[in-house]
């Protein structure tokens, strides 16, 4: 969390208003590319396209199950844009905050020990 | 995001000036107490990271060369993996010690913490020299024009992650 992300890539994949509105979709759960095409009011190869672009820069997982493909959310690939919004400082003067109170109550059970 | 009064500041120039961060703290507890909250595991898992975050360890060794190997969880149900060694430890007051990924990450950067006596406080001083500017420039925080944008960004963000569970590793 207290580091620099290695690449601004999601922040291209989310700057496109349909993989927005796919994340979000894919919020509610795994769905396939026909179903995520339908939502979107799109071509299932658009859809594709947007998804391939989701899955590579780690915003979003596919399995396979019997004939179908199923898409789901990976939280995970947002860790860039935590960082970005959170960043490095705040990360530190949040952490110095919690560590100003632990250390205070360790003085305090250190006078009463 | 409002701005805190005690934002880092970048010191004097340096070969490195352009990527690094500094930031300072003066904590009102005496210089040992200070630095032992950052010696042991059962310390700093108390402390590490913003309001909200909690960390699970799978190795750690405070020493010159030892390493500290744990999983920060967000609160949003994000898992980070994380890596720090040491690689240099003066007690009580200085602190050097490489953070990344993992062992073997090439954007792993270096922080150096000074401890030294103000009053009956501590001053921590915090400074990280990132590998290039570039990733300074990512992880530092900027406030400029396009703050409504990150506004937007944190709310995605925050918005597609409130489903609990969704990513936490598996």
């Amino acid at each position: 969390m207290a580091r620099a992300a290695t690449t601004s890539d999601v922040f291209n994949a989310i700057a496109e208003p349909q993989r927005r509105q796919i994340l979000t979709l894919l919020r509610a759960g795994e769905r396939p590319v026909t179903e995520v095409a339908r939502e979107l009011g799109t071509t299932q190869p658009g859809a594709s396209k947007h998804l391939r672009v989701l899955r590579e820069v780690g915003l979003v997982r596919d399995r396979r199950e019997g004939r179908q493909r199923l898409y789901r959310l990976d939280a995970r690939g947002l860790r860039p844009l935590h960082e970005w919004t959170g960043g490095f400082e705040r990360f530190w003067n949040e952490s110095f905050d919690r560590l100003d109170a632990y250390v205070q109550d360790l003085e305090q059970t250190r006078r009463e020990g | 995001m409002a701005a805190t009064g005690r934002d880092a500041h970048v010191q004097a120039p340096s070969a490195t000036a352009d990527r690094e961060i500094a930031i300072d703290r003066v904590i009102p507890a005496p210089r040992e107490l200070v630095f032992a909250a950052f010696t042991e595991v059962r310390h700093l898992s108390r402390w590490w990271g913003p309001e909200g975050f909690t960390t699970t360890t799978q190795a750690f060794a405070f020493q010159v060369g030892g390493v500290w190997e744990f999983t920060m969880h967000g609160p949003d149900g994000t898992d980070y993996p994380e890596w720090i060694t040491w690689t240099e430890i003066t007690p009580p007051e200085r602190i050097v010690l490489r953070h990344g990924e993992s062992r073997d990450d090439p954007d792993a950067f270096t922080s150096v913490l000074t401890f030294t006596p103000d009053g009956v406080a501590t001053r921590i001083e915090m400074v990280t020299v990132f590998p290039t500017r570039e990733l300074r420039d990512v992880a530092v925080e900027r406030y400029h024009a396009v703050e409504g944008g990150r506004q937007t960004l944190a709310n995605l963000a925050a918005y597609v992650t409130e489903t609990r569970g969704i990513g936490a590793g598996d």
